[in-house]
């Protein structure tokens, strides 16, 4: 306990304060990934348009995502936004649009990628079964999609869990800065606070994203049928 | 009404491109007949059963179902799609959903039949292709001949009035091609109209009332399997069916067996 | 069929979901903000109102008394300046003054937890009202933020070991000075002293036991961090208590916000007039640096 700084997690409330750092995380990254998920999928139907104008679009878009930092994009929408446009937007708000901005470019490139691998045989034959396109699109090409999806996508939404982290940077108190916070606040009393504190929150993203993997590879399984 | 279930199909012409597949087509397939379609390969046969079906854009001509026209671009598409049932080469079953509801899916949510009818009706098919034991099975469960055998259950399912076959006994193992053309052999007795694009000549002779030989996009002759096999009247169609044989490179004299000469 | 009643089952229930959360979002930072330290980014809460005041950016004096709370950007992780003590409330030195300005203006605060990055990034876009981040007055900063009276001297510290202390540099000779990467110590050494061989580390933790274990005869850091660690520890001498120019540390506003910066160093003379900071000194620092460093350390604004 000692030897690992462990103590200090039992002073006052810093279990429960590392707990709702966590809850701060989890709660960015969920609403992150949800509308990751439901716009990327819409985006990624966009990007298989064969528009020209279309294409140049989501080119850019993913670029963009791909390039810059997610820190960058965080200054940019937190600072940023309030130095050109005086627009003041929430730490809370710019993170999670900053998240979202990547997730729905990024899982945009998923749907896109597991819609084109679906084989043109699949929409044939459902044409061929009198199926208007609404319906190939909802029956067929969506839910083998989704499959095909679910282990990338999961990669992305752990991924997105873990660079939470970066929010400590325009003030939002997560699990990482609260950390820091306990681990600073004992350098003194206990400096071996520094293993035992990031060991814990290791272990806490380890327990946030684990049930997550899992999940994945039982729908995995359901769905190799 | 006069062409109920009446197939015509006028001066098609289908190009891809520069390169003319179909070239000025006509033919009218009756009710009841089945017309199987032969040729060498990129002769166009694939192409027509694509454009009867509306997968492929024309570039002249119509395609008449009951006297309706055929357009793949048209807001009515899905419905005739409907009284076609076709079956590809790659057969390509819906891997995401059981046998049955591979079987059900186009009845209930395009047709919105009755899906207690609708499921009655699959099991019959499935029972009727000898697979009814694979009901709720996945397709990646199934071998090739089956999953073949499923898809034309699929496509009957929809009651089509015509039924268009894509060389579907082409990427089978040989083993599984005999399973799948009885299940045809059948509907043919039962005189289903049906268009079958194929290589096996056997069949083609077994199973069609008219033979229509394709090159380049037209008919070159067409007429009955007896007269068409035995004795074709093009060059081009002798040429055609000479590739199907062998001549022998070695003889042997026939030895009988002395216990299949006593078992006989 | 069933299967589909699930996906859309599933549908509807993530959309909910992410409704509610979004719903319990906004009202969690608003309660953040009144607890203080649990606490997020809760700045915009009231600052965001500065968009739409006269001066742009910053919101002036008697705009922040008359929203009744005044937000202020402190280190939260910098003990014993701004650090959350493990009630989860904000505390430090630089924690005493903020609290005493806002009780003297009559205004509530709230806490918004700032990086050593960004401090000037959050008052050049109004998200928070003052600094009070043991920050560093410089001629750069001073460029882009308004500087008021300082309450701190900061200048660089050398620390040896009891059996060799180096009281000036040229003591040093042939030895190798422990600077962590990035900090003024190593600015400052390789400008001015480049004959000075250096040893140079990432991280705080890493210097520490490297120094402690003789890998270099000294070392040099922030006077605060050689003064902490000396203290903390049996066998170490700050032989050089200030090196290099002596450097202040006072609170900030946005450039122009005269309204508060005057306010704010009227008050600031007031209590120095009643030795505020030597007592916020013992109340935070003396633990850490001892009594020996107070006159040091302390600077009572005065006219």
């Amino acid at each position: 306990m000692e030897l690992l700084g462990l103590d200090v997690l039992f002073k006052g409330s810093n279990a429960m304060r590392l707990l709702q750092g966590l809850g701060i995380a989890v709660e960015i990254s969920i609403i992150s990934v949800v509308i990751s998920l439901i716009l990327g999928m819409l985006f990624g139907i966009f990007m298989t348009w064969k528009n020209p104008v279309a294409k140049v679009i989501s080119r850019i878009y993913l670029e963009i995502v791909r390039i810059m930092p997610q820190l960058v994009l965080l200054f940019i929408v937190f600072f940023g936004a309030t130095r050109a446009l005086n627009i003041n937007i929430s730490a809370e708000l710019s993170s999670i649009i900053v998240f979202s901005f990547w997730g729905v470019g990024e899982m945009g490139d998923l749907v896109r990628g597991s819609l084109e691998s679906i084989p043109k045989h699949q929409y044939e034959s459902a044409a061929a079964l009198g199926m208007t396109k609404g319906q190939i699109y909802y029956h067929i090409v969506i839910p083998q999609a989704v499959r095909r999806l679910i282990p990338m996508s999961i990669n992305l939404v752990t991924r997105m869990i873990k660079t939470t982290s970066l929010i400590l940077m325009i003030g939002v108190v997560e699990v990482m800065k609260v950390g820091q916070q306990i681990i600073e606040a004992n350098r003194m009393a206990s400096p071996n606070a520094v293993f035992g504190i990031y060991g814990i929150i290791l272990l806490l993203y380890f327990l946030v994203c684990w049930p997550i993997s899992m999940l994945a590879r039982h729908l995995e399984k359901k769905w190799s049928n | 009404m006069a062409n109920e279930g009446v197939l015509r199909i006028e001066k098609l012409r289908k190009s891809f491109g520069d390169n003319v597949v179909i070239d000025g087509l006509d033919l009218t397939v009756q009710p009841g007949e089945v017309v199987v379609v032969i040729g060498p390969s990129g002769c166009g046969k694939s192409t027509l059963l694509r454009c009867i079906n509306g997968l492929e854009e024309i570039q002249g001509g119509r395609i008449l179902l009951d006297d309706q026209e055929v357009d793949g671009r048209s807001k009515d598409i899905a419905r005739i799609r409907q009284k076609l049932g076709m079956v590809f080469q790659s057969y390509d079953l819906f891997p995401h959903k059981t046998i049955i509801e591979n079987v059900t899916l186009s009845p209930i949510v395009v047709q919105k039949r009755p899906k207690s009818e609708v499921i009655a009706e699959g099991e019959a098919l499935l029972q009727r292709v000898g697979l009814l034991d694979k009901r709720d099975d996945y397709p990646r469960q199934l071998s090739g001949g089956q999953k073949q055998r499923v898809a034309i259950a699929r496509a009957l399912a929809m009651k089509p009035e015509i039924m268009l076959l894509d060389e579907i006994t082409a990427a089978l193992d040989p083993e599984m091609v005999h399973e799948v053309l009885d299940v045809i052999l059948d509907l043919a007795r039962e005189g289903k109209t049906m268009i079958i694009v194929t290589h096996e000549m056997s069949f083609a002779r077994a199973v069609a009332d008219r033979v229509i030989f394709l090159e380049g996009g037209h008919i070159v002759e067409e007429g009955i399997p007896e007269q068409f096999f035995t004795n074709p009247s093009t060059d081009r169609a002798r040429a055609f069916l000479r590739t199907f044989e062998f001549d022998a490179v070695r003889s042997h004299v026939p030895k009988l067996q002395e216990n299949d000469a006593a078992s006989a | 069929m069933k299967k589909k009643l699930l996906g859309i089952a599933a549908v509807a229930a993530a959309l909910a979901l992410a409704a509610f959360v979004l719903v319990g979002c906004g009202s969690s930072s608003s309660s953040a903000a009144s607890s203080s330290a649990s606490g997020s980014g809760s700045a915009e809460s009231s600052a965001a109102s500065s968009g739409a005041s006269a001066s742009g950016v910053f919101r002036t004096l008697d705009e922040i008394k008359a929203s009744g709370k005044i937000v202020i950007g402190v280190f939260s992780d910098k003990h014993p300046f701004g650090y959350v003590d493990e009630g989860g409330e904000y505390a430090g030195y630089d924690v005493e003054l903020a609290n005493r300005l806002a009780k003297d203006l009559g205004v509530e605060v709230e806490f918004v937890s700032t990086e050593a990055a960004n401090r000037v990034e959050y008052l050049e876009t109004g998200k928070v009202d003052v600094i009070l981040a043991n920050f560093t007055v410089t001629d750069e900063r001073a460029q882009k933020v308004d500087f008021c009276d300082a309450y701190m001297n900061v200048a660089l510290g050398v620390v040896s070991h009891n059996d060799k202390v180096i009281k000036s540099l040229d003591e040093i000779g042939d030895g190798e000075v422990i600077v962590i990467t990035g900090t003024t110590a190593e600015t400052y050494l390789t400008e001015n002293n480049p004959e000075i061989k250096l040893k140079k580390f990432e991280t705080y933790a890493n210097a520490k036991t490297a120094f402690e274990n003789k890998e270099g005869v000294a070392w040099a850091n922030d006077n605060t961090e050689v003064i902490a660690f000396a203290n903390a520890a049996e066998g170490y001498t700050v032989g050089i208590e200030e090196l290099g120019s002596l450097d202040t540390i006072a609170p900030a506003v946005s450039k122009g916000n005269t309204t508060l910066r005057d306010w704010i160093n009227e008050d600031m003379e007031k209590l120095g007039a009643e030795k505020f900071f030597h007592a916020a000194y013992e109340k935070t620092l003396m633990d850490v640096y001892g009594a020996d460093y107070e006159e040091t350390l302390v600077v009572e604004p005065s006219k």
